[in-house]
């Protein structure tokens, strides 16, 4: 259960990007989740809603983008995105090897009210 | 308005971990963050380990758990200076937590740290605590299928060590699918198999440790 605390950082991102920019209110979160990360959307969704609370980000929307590992079978020299946890190549029946990403937890982007 | 940014979500961990990571470097300290499932052995296996190292290096050890000082107690018995960080309920260490730890222990002069995290094959995967070597630990008690199963645990390990070997004629564990679904994540990483009954394995894993590039230097 990381979610609570990945929202906390989340938010802490977006406290300070509200700084930066000077927002008064932030309306929506974007992010980007690797499924290695083995994180619930809807979990992380529902911690999110918790501690946005009495801040910057009250009310604001947490978009949350999946993004699947890629794998390269060196049998049949083939790339493709890891399902669910499957490493078997589907043309060769190979096992094939990490060769990227899964691994991205990351703020892409922000909706934010500025004060005029 | 619409701010396009790439901001890491955990960056406030990963700054901390950054700076322990310098203090450690200044200090010539070598820190190893041992991850692996509650009841993985990775108390054992530095109740085996530390032995073998205090002879030739000041050794410490930071100890992550959720409750108790049980632990703790253990390291401690075996004369090594340990501190235990307990996180309250809390599934993994921060870098922060780290940092509070290392400000209880005597740093100078020490060669190695090790830090054991809180018994998790999830959570702790994701913070980096400013270790320079990731130690996963695996045992077969727990099955083969654990590497498919949390993948990110075992990406980022330096040395994956399948503990308790001595049960594999107890078990269905099958080395050869655990040391293939590791290969699917990790194409780098050393494996060594141990058993902290006989001591299988322990020789090979104090050599791994000795070879740090930090170590040996004055």
């Amino acid at each position: 259960m990381h979610e609570f605390s990945l929202a906390q950082s989340m938010l802490e991102v977006a406290v300070s990007e509200a700084q930066r920019v000077g927002a008064h209110h932030i309306t929506r979160l974007k992010c980007r989740v690797g499924d290695l990360r083995q994180i619930d959307g809807q979990l992380l969704r529902d911690a999110f809603e918790v501690v946005r609370e009495g801040t910057v980000c009250e009310g604001a929307e947490l978009d949350v983008e999946k993004v699947r590992a890629r794998a390269h079978c060196s049998r049949c020299e083939r790339d493709f995105e890891v399902c669910d946890g499957d490493w078997v190549c589907a043309q060769c029946n190979g096992l094939a090897q990490l060769l990227e990403g899964g691994d991205e937890l990351e703020i892409i982007s922000l909706e934010a009210e500025v004060d005029s | 308005m619409k701010i396009e940014v790439v901001r890491k979500v955990l960056e406030k961990n990963d700054q901390a971990a950054q700076q322990n990571r310098r203090r450690l470097d200044e200090l010539g300290i070598t820190c190893f963050n041992i991850l692996g499932g509650a009841g993985s052995g990775k108390t054992s296996l530095l109740e085996a380990l530390l032995p073998r190292l205090k002879n030739k290096y000041c050794v410490a050890v930071l100890e992550g758990d959720l409750a108790t000082t049980r632990d703790a107690e253990r390291i401690a018995a075996l004369d090594v200076p340990v501190v235990q960080i307990l996180t309250d309920g809390g599934c993994h260490l921060n870098a922060t937590l780290v940092q509070q730890g290392l400000s209880r222990l005597e740093l100078v002069g020490l060669n190695l740290l090790f830090v054991e995290n809180v018994g998790n094959p999830i959570c702790p995967a994701n913070f980096d605590l400013g270790e320079h070597r990731r130690i996963v630990v695996l045992s077969v008690a727990e099955g083969d299928d654990k590497p498919s199963k949390y993948p990110l645990l075992f990406k980022d390990a330096d040395l994956i060590v399948i503990s308790k070997c001595d049960l594999l004629e107890h078990t269905r564990f099958n080395l050869s699918a655990a040391l293939r679904d590791i290969r699917c994540v990790n194409s780098q990483a050393r494996v060594i198999q141990t058993d902290t009954k006989t001591l299988r394995g322990i020789d090979e894993l104090s050599q791994w440790v000795s070879a740090e590039p930090l170590l040996g230097k004055d």
